[in-house]
């Protein structure tokens, strides 16, 4: 089964066309990494592949469920790391974490919050308010939380945004795990280089339309 | 996962943000404290003028500060875009709209609670005898205000001119509540047999009833819209 289907998404703000027929497909294990310069619409697109954001024209289903007759269904599957962290600044970065997996119906233990908080590196702040956390750190707990929730599909918007080098490994090492794992991860980037380190398949949005390339001319591929 | 838990989930949140940043509940406070200071300078007050004017200045502060205070709800939720996460959750809206609405009603029946004693100071209010009756109808009457404030707040966060557009839908829609909790007040602070006044009190239940049912149904379209 495939994990993520878009079919002919076409989607308009007002009478502004920002995405026109784009499909695609995504199987187990497999990374789309998807380009495009500013504008092209490739945050529109993770918002609804996401589901929060209803296509104009078009359908998707992800794990075979139709995220509009069976949205709830549909949601359990996913997991997004966006623009927006998700996270309450008057909660500890522990209690963000154990908040957002409750919303999903997953209690994790004490050790496995703590597990995973240290394994993106901010076990040390476990008990700090997210609020002092700086950016590169609240995108380390999003990704605790993505690890947790152990989604089918995972959506990245600009993943390596505020990363050190350090963290933009440990990034692709987690994805490197989701894949190893059978989860789907679609990003979108404008880190080629980084993107490529993890990615099996690849993507140029432009002219609100999806052209798939091959890895191996996405260096010169131009936009 | 239990329906249950997504309330005791988002109440939790709700409560502890609010012991963190006391945002809401200084808010609806002090401003409620304004107008028990204002009015009871205002006005050279006998006994009798006072129980007349009483049930509608308690309900007056009241409304107004809770005004405050629900425009604020769904307001903590964009900071960091946390209202997408809710809208992503895999689990059924209506338990998230519950979890708001109680999580409002304590932070709003909490602050009643101290402002109660104010009144009764500074207005010389001899209530003693009658407060079971007035907890009773401030109970409903607030869970009228946290009901329909807790839909529109999610309703209006995320338009432009939402500091107009809350109270403009709200304040038509609430006044059932304000009538039946000033006559329903004031039947009670004049001593009258509750039966006398029972049937504000039973609209009071019956409009708590209504929009809470009508909230829960329509609250995944608005979270969704």
């Amino acid at each position: 089964m495939m994990t993520l289907r878009g079919m002919k998404l076409t989607h308009l703000y007002r009478y502004h066309k920002v995405l026109s027929e784009v499909s695609l497909e995504l199987g187990p294990g497999e990374c789309f990494a998807l380009f495009g310069p500013n504008g092209a619409g490739k945050t529109t697109l993770i918002k609804i592949l996401s589901t929060l954001l209803q296509p104009t024209h078009g359908s998707i289903e992800i794990m075979g469920k139709n995220s509009r007759e069976h949205r709830m269904e549909a949601r359990r599957f996913l997991f997004l790391i966006g623009h927006g962290t998700f996270h309450y600044d008057d909660l500890t970065v522990l209690e963000n974490l154990e908040f957002a997996m409750a919303l999903r119906g997953i209690t994790p233990s004490y050790s496995a919050l703590m597990g995973v908080l240290d394994r993106v590196g901010i076990g040390p702040f476990a008990l700090q308010k997210s609020r002092y956390l700086s950016t590169g750190m609240q995108k380390r707990l999003a990704l605790a939380k993505a690890l947790l929730a152990k989604p089918n599909l995972l959506l990245l918007d600009e993943p390596y945004v505020s990363l050190d080098e350090k963290g933009m490994k440990m990034m692709n090492d987690c994805i490197r795990e989701f894949l190893s794992k059978g989860t789907s991860v679609l990003m979108s980037s404008h880190d080629r280089a980084k993107a490529s380190e993890v990615s099996n398949r690849a993507g140029i949005l432009q002219n609100k339309g999806l052209r798939e390339v091959p890895l191996g001319e996405l260096t010169n591929a131009l936009f | 996962m239990p329906f249950f838990n997504v309330i005791k989930w988002i109440v939790w949140k709700d409560i502890l943000c609010e012991m963190r940043n006391r945002e809401n509940i200084a808010s609806i406070f002090f401003f409620a404290l304004n107008v028990i200071l204002i009015f009871s300078f205002s006005f050279a007050m006998d006994r009798d003028v006072t129980q007349a004017i009483i049930p509608g200045l308690i309900w007056v502060s009241f409304g107004f500060a809770s005004m405050l205070g629900l425009g604020k709800s769904f307001l903590s939720e964009t900071y960091n875009d946390c209202l997408s996460y809710l809208q992503m959750a895999p689990v059924p809206k209506g338990a998230i709209y519950l979890g708001k609405l109680l999580g409002n009603l304590l932070v709003m029946v909490v602050v009643e609670l101290f402002l109660v004693p104010l009144f009764i100071i500074f207005f010389n209010l001899n209530i003693l005898d009658k407060l079971l009756p007035f907890l009773l109808i401030l109970i409903f009457a607030t869970l009228g205000i946290c009901a329909v404030g807790t839909l529109f707040s999610a309703l209006t966060v995320q338009t432009r001119a939402r500091e107009v557009l809350f109270p403009l839908l709200l304040l038509p829609l609430e006044a059932p509540v304000f009538i039946s909790a000033i006559e329903a007040t004031a039947g009670a602070f004049r001593g009258d047999p509750i039966a006398l006044y029972q049937h504000w009190i039973e609209l009071l239940m019956i409009f708590d009833l209504v929009f809470i049912i009508v909230s829960y149904w329509m609250f995944e379209f608005i979270l969704d819209a």
